[in-house]
């Protein structure tokens, strides 16, 4: 099992300081991370080597929690500990500050672009997520602000294809939202998780979202439309979410992300007890019921808590990760035979 | 002998006699002292509530009037916005503390504000309270 993850490199990409979390853009050629440092750095491969491409440190006054390419591949966003967003537009190799959304109270924890790449969402520790409508002209306008939640919201994230918003939160919870009449109304609760939920992620169909937490679990969580065969009770025409598995056992520690492979399917997690796993689902388990099997388990990935864990959205089982101890690791999954 | 049976027994269940006596009394006086707390308490949070909603109110209709003039496409997605404000404001239900949605549409009345300030560009310059949301008085 230890040879279905091999290290390709390693970069001290935040120097004396914590690398929080990492970004493929959508093309696979460019990965950006982001740091306890304030800055924000471009990563990109020369021969066989990663090397930093550029530096985006003027932008925050604080730690950069969060970092997400928009579809189109030209923008990033950065959330930071300073209440604010920043938008960059991407010129060749250079990165410039367009816009600052400014609204939250306080951290911005989390940033996430929608599929069409019309809407952003953010939460921040003001318990708040808002919803961001861009223009033809570049500029944000919020839609909506959702105070559904009753703690410190960790993660926003967007259904693959549709506009579905997801977040989790210190409130043990995973909201989901979706428009309604002019404003954004939240549709569905998921409660199972017992601590705070760090992160989500959504399978390649976005039928099915995965969900990390401090109570050392990774649950699996599927969407039953109205009306479906299984007979799982859905109120009025919104879909209900039901866990319909839970990956306990494997995990020592927090479990901070949570990454499903859109190419392979393989669940990779970031645990604070600094390993790195992959699962892979079982082909002949009952959709309903599925089961997961550990097919890596890489125990001392880095140094410190792993906080990221990212699959390349083109180069199948190319996987990075980054942790507290400030380092970048790039690792090659192969999935074992038999499975 | 059934009368002094009658005294032993009234002596040996007094204990019992008094402390339900006792207990009424206390309960009567204790039902009194808290209907009096929670009707302080009462008017205090509906009181805070009752302003907080009222500067939101307030702001809503200075910028109604101030935008009135005003026709851009910009301008009447903000005009909008602070309808659907002021149409929040005026359906909370300002007469029934036990409405099970009180905090529920109190929390999206605070965020249609939130998102107004935002439209506006406007920094809401009021203190912000520890726990959060809102504003402070």
């Amino acid at each position: 099992m230890k040879d279905s993850l091999v290290l390709l490199g390693r970069v001290p990409a935040h120097p004396d300081s914590r690398c929080w979390y990492l970004a493929w853009n959508p093309a696979g050629t460019l990965l950006a991370s982001c740091g306890g440092d304030r800055r924000i750095r471009i990563w990109g491969t020369e021969g066989d080597s990663w090397i930093c491409k550029s530096v985006l440190s003027e932008g925050h006054q604080r730690t950069v929690r969060k970092v997400a390419w928009s579809p189109c591949g030209n923008y990033l966003a950065s959330a930071s500990f300073d209440a604010t967003t920043c938008i960059w537009k991407k010129n060749q190799d250079d990165f410039e500050c367009v816009t600052t959304l400014e609204g939250h109270e306080n951290e911005v924890k989390s940033v996430a672009w929608a599929p069409s790449g019309n809407l952003l969402a953010t939460c921040s520790r003001d318990k708040s997520v808002w919803v961001w409508e861009v223009d033809e002209e570049d500029e944000y306008e919020c839609v909506s602000v959702l105070n559904s939640h009753t703690q410190d919201v960790k993660h926003v994230i967007w259904h693959p294809s549709q506009e579905l918003l997801a977040s989790a939160s210190y409130d043990d919870t995973v909201k989901l939202y979706r428009e309604e009449e002019d404003d954004w109304v939240c549709c569905a609760t998921l409660e199972g998780h017992e601590s705070t939920v760090w992160s989500l992620a959504f399978d390649p169909s976005g039928q099915r979202l995965a969900s990390c937490s401090d109570d050392r679990t990774v649950r699996i969580w599927r969407q039953y439309l109205p009306g479906n065969e299984q007979g799982v009770a859905c109120s009025g025409t919104d879909p209900s979410w039901k866990c319909i598995c839970t990956l306990s056992g494997f995990h020592s520690r927090t479990i901070y992300d949570v990454a499903w492979c859109q190419l392979t399917g393989a669940l990779a997690t970031a645990c604070g007890d600094d390993a790195i796993r992959v699962f892979e689902e079982n082909p002949s388990s009952d959709p309903q019921q599925p089961t997961f099997s550990l097919t890596a388990h890489l125990p001392q990935a880095h140094s410190q808590d792993v906080n990221c864990v990212a699959w390349n959205p083109k180069e199948p089982g190319l996987l990075a990760s980054c942790s507290d101890d400030g380092e970048v690791a790039f690792w090659k999954y192969q999935r074992p035979e038999g499975l | 002998m059934a009368g002094s049976q009658d005294m032993f027994d009234a002596i040996v269940m007094a204990d019992e006699r008094f402390h339900g006596e006792g207990f009424q009394e206390g309960y009567v006086e204790g039902s009194r002292l808290g209907v009096t707390e929670g009707r302080q308490h009462g008017t205090l949070h509906g009181a805070k509530i009752g302003s907080e909603i009222g500067c939101y109110q307030g702001f809503a209709f200075a910028w109604k009037y101030l935008l009135h003039s005003c026709t851009t496409e910009k301008d009447s997605k903000k005009m909008k916005v602070l309808e659907a404000l002021i149409g929040m404001i005026e359906k909370f239900p300002y007469d029934d503390p036990t409405y099970d949605r009180l905090h529920e549409d109190l929390d999206r009345i605070r965020g249609k504000f939130k998102q107004l300030c935002s439209l506006l560009n406007v920094q809401p310059d009021f203190k912000i309270r520890a726990e959060g949301s809102g504003l402070s008085f």
